[in-house]
């Protein structure tokens, strides 16, 4: 069973990076940042744990918060332009904080040997879930507590004000101004939030692998983040969902027996879907078939 | 046809008749010949018997298929058993090529000890190896899943990856030191064949490698230049800034190397392992007008480089290489640029074991250099582990089987390797024979080889 707690646990961390993306294409804005964020995550809640001995949860919460805080510095600026100018601009974001951590040596002395990020030879020995006797599926556990958390909380928000707010600016910018919604600040609460979700999912992912390095965030990361709701759908926030199911526990795991195949399928297999459900394996007709699936369960109950 | 039952006393008369009056008619269509003679003519007395007989014989029937069956799964147990171990790397990507051969070598290596037997078990059973092979894509995660799949069936060791990104993840999620109850990290056994990064078998006491080491390659190489060329001063070194392996090599042992053996460092230049374009970088070379080049990058980059040379008209007087471009893909994406790189590797076609691997290997479709030599000496060095360790490959044994094969490769101080007998360290690393090779006219030729140096020394 180990090898399914450790794949749920692959899934919960690109769930969380799907859903970072998610939150800001809501708002209509395509962002290639979230891979740079997933990577402070990463590195700061290393850090945390490895350098100054932190307990992984508040390291997480740290690396989140430390994440939200560059996505609501990177968002002022960078939401002032729209479309494929966003695009570009956050893309060299996530490039910038990539190069940073290629270059970002910062090892102490620990018990006889050197912990830290040391550059382009990356950062080893994040063990913190096997040094304090975690097994496999407490991981998983906790993964999954934090994935349901934030797709609780994603869920409240799409039903709340806030999520009618984020979805008017995504439909009609121009209508949404024009009844009294500051735009540049629900843009720049959306990439906050974004950013937080990408720092929680990327201290996961650093205390998952135990070694990161500056290749693990490459821009073909922030292409999975931004596939994964689109893949999925943004009517519901259970389409990222079911799109990193559909990649991490299909594409790349179930089909690993087809050897070479598999690489030339993956790519067929998505463009084969997006014909087939075009608005999202989770589109409107769905989305609105698992709401009235939630009321009836949340009734019997 | 019907069956002729002489007397009813024994039980195989009453076999044959319950079988019989089941499946055939008699003749007559009354009752069996011996019923009627002994004059168990009643009917219902008859039918109860019968059917008596039919569920007894049944059931000895069944019985003896039963015990025959078991009887030959237990003969057939004693005798054969399947030893599982996997394999993985990169076959997709810049890399595949390490995984496309390391695959080939291994395949060809299992399925000669099969074919000459098999492995011996503890029982006196025969293993018989089955071995599958997994992509990674040079993914520390998919690296990660691969393992934690292995661990959750029988296989008993791992043995792989290509990239050393993956290596050291793996290694991470390894139990730190064997026995430590507070470490819940993974307790199985990897054994690593490619990724070459410096060190990394120290991370886990579940890791080990079967590569060559890269300090002692570079140290006693820049010396061997220095004392065959004197007239070289000046060195310039070219380092795949993001590729572990290449920048390890470069920072970790030949950037000390180099200026040990009397080179004087002019400078460095750095590029990308998805390069495209080294005009650049040629231009710094071009700059420093250096009489040897450390080209410290893998096969992919190297040509692009030496080819961006040839282009700018750009010489040296000496060309060294990292030890991972001493393959086939050099010689054949840029042999004409490349000709003169002197690379260290610990392995080249010299033995005629070497020679006969090669073309076992070369069945499945791979060649066997630098790296799938490894992978090949692995699975020997396992099949005899296997042998020496009492290994038993049951279905219940698999943890402590994993932990029998752990022991014996930590405990091993030498083992036979391609070339020659390989030391093996404390920290589970390896030290391969080795010697220089030189591009020739597109081929692979022997500079100096330091295995007749080090025997002639002792």
């Amino acid at each position: 069973m180990d090898f399914y707690y450790s794949l749920a646990q692959i899934i919960g961390f690109h769930t969380l990076l799907g859903l970072s993306a998610y939150v800001v294409l809501l708002t209509g804005q395509v962002s290639f940042a979230q891979g740079g964020f997933f990577a402070i995550g990463a590195y700061v809640a290393g850090m945390l744990t490895v350098i100054s001995g932190w307990h992984v949860i508040p390291a997480m919460l740290a690396a989140g918060s430390i994440a939200a805080l560059a996505a609501c510095l990177v968002g002022f600026p960078a939401l002032r332009v729209r479309g494929l100018m966003l695009v570009v601009a956050t893309l060299a974001f996530g490039e910038a904080v990539r190069l940073f951590f290629f270059n970002f040596d910062y090892q102490v002395e620990k018990g006889g040997s050197k912990g830290g990020p040391l550059g382009g030879e990356g950062f080893r020995q994040i063990r913190w879930f096997p040094e304090h006797g975690w097994t496999t599926f407490e991981v998983m556990l906790l993964v999954l507590i934090v994935v349901g958390l934030v797709i609780g909380a994603l869920w409240w928000i799409d039903r709340s004000r806030l999520g009618s707010v984020l979805r008017a600016v995504g439909e009609d910018e121009l209508a949404a101004q024009s009844v009294g919604i500051d735009l540049t600040a629900v843009k720049v609460t959306a990439m906050t939030i974004g950013g937080f979700i990408a720092g929680v999912g990327g201290a996961l992912y650093a205390h998952y692998t135990t070694y990161i390095e500056h290749t693990n965030f490459t821009v073909l990361l922030a292409v999975f983040a931004i596939a994964y709701p689109i893949l999925g759908g943004l009517q519901s926030v259970f389409g990222t969902i079911v799109a990193v199911i559909f990649v991490q526990g299909i594409l790349v795991e179930g089909l690993r027996f087809l050897g070479d195949w598999r690489s030339l399928l993956f790519g067929a297999l998505i463009v084969l879907v997006m014909n087939l459900r075009p608005k999202g394996l989770i589109d409107g007709a769905a989305a609105r078939r698992v709401a009235r699936l939630l009321r009836r369960e949340g009734r019997h109950a | 046809m019907l069956l002729i039952i002489p007397d009813r006393g024994s039980n195989f008369t009453s076999i044959g008749r319950t079988l019989n009056a089941g499946f055939f008619a008699y003749a007559d269509g009354g009752f069996p010949p011996s019923e009627t003679r002994r004059g168990r003519c009643n009917p219902g007395t008859r039918l109860e018997e019968e059917t008596s007989m039919r569920k007894s014989a049944l059931l000895i029937c069944s019985a003896l298929v039963a015990a025959a069956s078991l009887a030959r799964v237990g003969a057939a147990s004693a005798e054969e058993r399947t030893v599982y171990i996997d394999g993985f790397g990169a076959k997709s990507g810049v890399v595949r090529s390490l995984g496309i051969n390391s695959e080939a070598a291994m395949r060809a290596a299992v399925d000669l000890i099969n074919s000459q037997g098999g492995v011996k078990l503890a029982d006196g059973a025969t293993g018989k190896i089955k071995f599958e092979y997994y992509d990674d894509r040079c993914v520390a995660e998919e690296g990660i899943s691969i393992v934690r799949r292995m661990a959750a069936g029988p296989t008993l060791i791992g043995v792989g990856p290509s990239c050393s990104n993956v290596t050291e993840p793996l290694y991470g999620i390894l139990q730190k030191k064997v026995g430590d109850a507070t470490d819940s990290g993974l307790q199985f056994p990897v054994f690593t064949d490619v990724a070459i990064k410096i060190g990394l078998a120290k991370i886990s006491e579940w890791s080990f490698r079967n590569v060559p080491s890269e300090t002692e390659m570079y140290t006693t190489m820049y010396k061997w230049v220095k004392d065959t060329h004197p007239e070289l001063k000046t060195l310039y070194a070219g380092v795949e800034e993001n590729f572990s392996h290449s920048r390890a090599s470069w920072y970790a042992v030949q950037k000390d190397a180099a200026p040990a053996a009397g080179f004087d460092v002019k400078g460095v230049t750095k590029w990308l392992v998805d390069d495209t374009n080294f005009a650049q970088q040629v231009r710094e070379i071009k700059a420093a007008n250096p009489d040897v080049l450390a080209v410290v990058a893998h096969s992919f980059t190297t040509c692009g480089l030496l080819k961006e040379m040839d282009r700018q008209h750009v010489k040296v007087k000496m060309l060294i290489g990292l030890t991972s471009s001493a393959i086939q893909e050099t010689l054949t994406n840029c042999g004409k640029v490349a000709e003169g790189i002197t690379i260290p590797t610990s392995f080249a076609l010299l033995t005629p074991e070497a020679k006969a691997a090669n073309e076992r290997v070369a069945k499945y479709n791979g060649t066997l250099d630098i790296h799938s030599a490894g992978t090949y000496e692995a699975m020997f060095i396992l099949k005899k582990l296997i042998e020496d360790q009492g290994v038993l490959a049951k279905p219940d044994t698999v943890q402590a089987d994993r932990v029998k094969i752990r022991n014996g490769l930590a405990a091993l101080k030498t083992t036979d390797g391609l070339l020659g007998t390989v030391d093996r360290t404390s920290d589970r690393e390896a030290v391969k024979p080795y010697l220089y090779i030189a591009a020739k006219d597109s081929k692979w030729v022997v500079m100096h080889d330091m295995i007749k140096t080090k025997q002639a020394a002792n």
